[in-house]
């Protein structure tokens, strides 16, 4: 099977590996798995005072597909805010990095780790708020 | 007709497996193309359908892990196909934790160590599906088989990461 230039890219490559500190307020952390494959996936998102992402990490067991398709996440949602990155959509990642149709399940993996450190992010701040007030 | 049907056998985690490659053994002479070279080929076709059933149910009854997922299947319940997600933190954290300790195993010893854990895991695992599955009781049974395809999934990349390291010794001793 032939993989794009920008897949393999990716995985050789990969940008962001690592972690962010999971209990700080302004981190918001996504953890999800596809258990067909047994792959597991931690998506980290950094936001700053101004709203935007100002730093994403993430570290991925799985195939080649699922380690590019969350690198170039990560790529992706830096200088974006929130609501922004939460538009990312499974099929940009597969267009952007030309996956192959068996491996379509590897970018759904990204977008819903994007999604569940977005929705990690968003409860921290709703818990603050509730308890400034 | 479900597998356990198929070879005659009660549709139970337990499985004596002797029984089971008997059962095997008579319906795989008993479906045997040799047996329909001069049948017509409607018969033909139908003992190749039946062999090729009979080796699927043989294969899926065989393996402990596979056999419970196709028994919670057949008990109606739901496992993540293909292109899935779960978002379950106890169980995606430790997958993620025992990851992350074997790549940060670099030796035979090492590996082999994590490996031994994690097949103690799976046993205690598999014996505890046989109460989940008397009790019926699905979101546990559901539960327990995603951790044992983690912990399955642990185990092939410990072979894996095992013969890596060989590899690596013995170009290092080669040197």
């Amino acid at each position: 099977m032939a993989y794009s230039e920008k897949l393999i890219d990716h995985y050789e490559n990969p940008r962001n590996i690592g972690s962010l500190d999971k209990g700080s307020d302004d981190v918001g952390t996504g953890l999800v798995g596809a258990p067909a494959c047994g792959d597991v996936m931690k998506l980290q998102i950094k936001v700053g005072a101004d709203g935007l992402i100002e730093d994403a990490k993430f570290k991925t067991f799985g195939c080649g597909s699922a380690i590019a398709s969350s690198s170039l996440v990560t790529e992706w949602v830096k200088g974006k805010t929130i609501d922004e990155a939460e538009t990312i959509k499974n099929t940009d990642i597969a267009k952007h990095l030309a996956l192959p149709p068996v491996k379509i399940h590897c970018s759904v993996l990204a977008e819903d780790a994007i999604k569940a450190a977005i929705a990690d992010y968003r409860a921290k701040i709703a818990k603050k708020d509730e308890a400034a007030e | 007709m479900d597998h356990f049907a198929r070879l005659g056998l009660p549709a139970a985690l337990d499985l004596d497996s002797g029984a089971l490659d008997k059962a095997y053994f008579a319906g795989q002479r008993q479906w045997h193309p040799d047996r329909f070279v001069a049948k017509p080929p409607e018969e033909r076709a139908k003992a190749s359908v039946e062999a090729a059933a009979l080796n699927d149910a043989y294969r899926t009854l065989k393996n402990p892990l596979d056999r419970a997922v196709y028994l919670a299947t057949l008990k109606g319940v739901e496992l993540p196909g293909d292109g899935k997600t779960i978002a379950d933190p106890d169980l995606l954290m430790e997958a993620m934790e025992a990851r992350e300790e074997l790549q940060e195993a670099d030796t035979v010893q090492a590996v082999d160590g994590l490996a031994a854990k994690v097949r103690s895991d799976v046993d205690t695992a598999l014996n505890g599906l046989g109460g989940l599955f008397l009790a019926n009781d699905k979101p546990a049974i559901r539960k327990a088989l995603l951790r044992l395809r983690y912990l399955d999934k642990f185990a092939e990349e410990a072979r894996a990461r095992r013969t890596n390291i060989e590899r690596a010794n013995s170009e290092r001793s080669g040197a």
